[in-house]
């Protein structure tokens, strides 16, 4: 092709096609290739066509419909930060908006719902209480345990210094009870069933089932989303206290191999753990539970109809999930300071 | 018509996990003309048709693809006959994450070395082909059901196949549309010389371009007629076929 790319108008090409039997796409796209370049450069081609496909080519695919260059054909899309910048804030601002008019209409339904309780898919709330609940037990407890035996390993650490190894109990129940208790099962939640409801309500878009439910008269975001949410919202709290007392576990593991006395060690979790940490933690939870099971279901909601969109709207999901939770975290953090609980 | 054989089945006996669908089923296909397996829903029609494109093994039998084995052969003669056609599926199963020219440069990225420009001058004649080279920046989700068949038929052209499958090409299309692909099916088998094998039971299309056909029974778990379309519906003495062809 490159001598090709250098004849001009005074120059001429033979094309001898006299021998060729079949031709594939490729060597049609060559034939297309060689009459465009005669166009575009001026130069004559002889063609000798003793089996007719050359014609049979030019007949199919005419030269002028395959004017411009191909390899401009392939869309280009812009990569200039400046243009993905300003295209990330203006899905960032859709996003927003998209979710308050679902916590609208969430809001709304949740209204309704109270008039006519009746409405409440109380089989299905149950499901989704099982699948975020029950069947995320196990994982809760080992990431709870964990959490409380690498708590205590790094604190006591630090305490041995000064001698007071025995307040690591204190450490561990006021760090669980008020923040990495709901704070980490909030993530596996969000990680395991946020995804799952923008998946599954992501899929039933793609299937025309939602649009199935509308046509019925039945509000997706009650037949649908809110199930979900109030699952996500009650399993949260109790969740919680399962990943809170595997923690205190793997802390006693750590700290009464460290020379400690167990029964000191539950005396001064117990003497730390007060009735307003633990309803704080509790009410943590639940909020954060409701976060997740708005977001994914909010993400499954609004997906697109295509395969890919699935996956785009499980991870947006979990990540959504998890920016919200360190928020209203980082809220109630100030909230109860200010309100000094 | 030539009669040169490119597809035989031959004692197949189709169906899932061995409860067979069908049993014993035996027929040809000649080069260069559009062939139908006809027959009610759950005859087995689609079972036989994964059979022939080796997504599925049969229970029993033989299918051979311009002679060479898809299942029961050497590891290279599978991979040379899976090199031998081209199918579309009944929802065209673009992939939704590209456009038009990407899907139909799919093909030709993994099994040719042709360079990139070459690829999209090839994938826009594919989609001139069959009407699309405008909408070639566009994605599956953005056309209609018979743009999608229609670019489903471009991108299983692209290597340019000897055979071609079609799964229910019409299902889901109006007449208009579907009459539309049914001139398109055999455009691409006059001009590329494809020969085009299409499972349906839409009766207009089966007139409209089927060559030979067979029919298939779910009652009968058999292969229960076959010929051209209109000598069946005029002169075959089966019942079922009788019942199938005049809507009884």
């Amino acid at each position: 092709m490159p001598e090709v790319a250098r004849l001009s108008r005074e120059d001429s090409l033979t094309l001898d096609a006299g021998n060729i039997v079949t031709c594939d796409g490729a060597g049609e796209a060559l034939i297309v290739e060689l009459y465009r370049r005669s166009a575009r450069q001026g130069f004559a081609i002889t063609c000798r066509d003793g089996k007719g496909i050359v014609s049979r080519t030019l007949g199919l695919f005419s030269v002028d419909r395959f004017a411009e260059d191909p390899g401009q054909a392939v869309p280009i899309r812009n990569t200039h930060t400046s243009v993905q910048l300003g295209q990330a804030a203006v899905s960032i601002w859709k996003d927003i908006c998209e979710q308050m008019a679902f916590l609208g209409e969430l809001m709304v339904s949740a209204a309704t719902l109270l008039a006519r309780p009746g409405r409440l898919r109380l089989h299905d709330t149950m499901l989704h209480f099982e699948r975020a609940g029950i069947d995320a037990l196990p994982i809760t407890l080992v990431i709870g345990f964990l959490l409380g035996l690498i708590l205590a390993f790094m604190s006591t650490t630090s305490f041995r210094q000064f001698g007071v190894e025995v307040y690591v109990a204190n450490l561990i129940a006021i760090g669980l009870f008020r923040e990495l208790g709901p704070l980490i099962t909030a993530i596996i939640l969000a990680g395991r069933s946020g995804s799952a409801f923008a998946a599954e309500i992501g899929t039933m878009k793609v299937n025309e089932e939602i649009d199935a439910l509308v046509t019925f008269g039945l509000p997706p975001v009650i037949f649908l989303a809110l199930p979900r949410v109030i699952a996500a919202t009650l399993v949260m709290p109790i969740l919680s206290i399962f990943s809170i007392m595997a923690g205190l576990i793997g802390g006693a593991f750590v700290v009464t191999s460290l020379g400690v006395p167990a029964i000191t060690y539950w005396q001064h979790v117990i003497s730390s753990t007060t009735l307003n940490n633990i309803l704080l933690g509790l009410l943590k939870a639940a909020v954060f539970g409701m976060l997740v099971g708005i977001v994914g279901c909010s993400h499954g909601l609004q997906t697109g109809r295509t395969a890919d969109a699935v996956g785009r709207a499980a991870t947006a999901a979990v990540v959504g999930s998890l920016i919200l939770i360190t928020i209203f975290d980082g809220v109630f953090a100030v909230l109860f300071y200010l309100l000094k609980i | 018509m030539p009669e040169e054989t490119v597809i035989t089945v031959e004692n197949v006996d189709a169906g899932y996990e061995d409860v067979p669908v069908l049993r014993d089923v035996t027929f040809s296909v000649r080069r260069g003309e559009v062939f139908a397996i006809l027959g009610g829903s759950g005859c087995g029609k689609s079972t036989l048709l994964k059979h022939m494109i080796g997504l599925n093994p049969p229970l029993k039998g033989e299918i051979r693809l311009m002679g060479d084995r898809i299942f029961g052969g050497a590891q290279e003669e599978s991979a040379r006959a899976l090199r031998h056609f081209g199918v579309t599926y009944q929802s065209g199963a673009l992939f939704g994450s590209m456009t038009l020219l990407e899907n139909v440069c799919l093909p030709l990225e993994s099994f040719t070395d042709l360079p990139p420009e070459a690829r999209n001058l090839v994938a826009e004649m594919k989609l001139e082909l069959v009407g699309l080279k405008e909408y070639a920046d566009y994605f599956p989700s953005d056309i209609s059901g018979g743009m999608k068949k229609r670019a489903a038929i471009a991108r299983a052209m692209a290597l340019d196949p000897a055979l071609l499958f079609l799964d229910e090409p019409s299902a889901g299309l109006d007449p208009v549309t579907s009459a539309g692909l049914d001139r398109l099916i055999l455009r691409m088998r006059d001009t590329q010389g494809v020969t085009v094998v299409m499972v349906t039971h839409e009766l207009p299309s089966i007139f409209a371009v089927a060559d030979r056909c067979v029919m298939l029974d779910k009652q009968t778990k058999s292969l229960i007629a076959e010929g051209p379309p209109a000598d069946l519906r005029d002169h075959c003495d089966n019942e079922t076929v009788r019942g199938f062809f005049n809507r009884e």
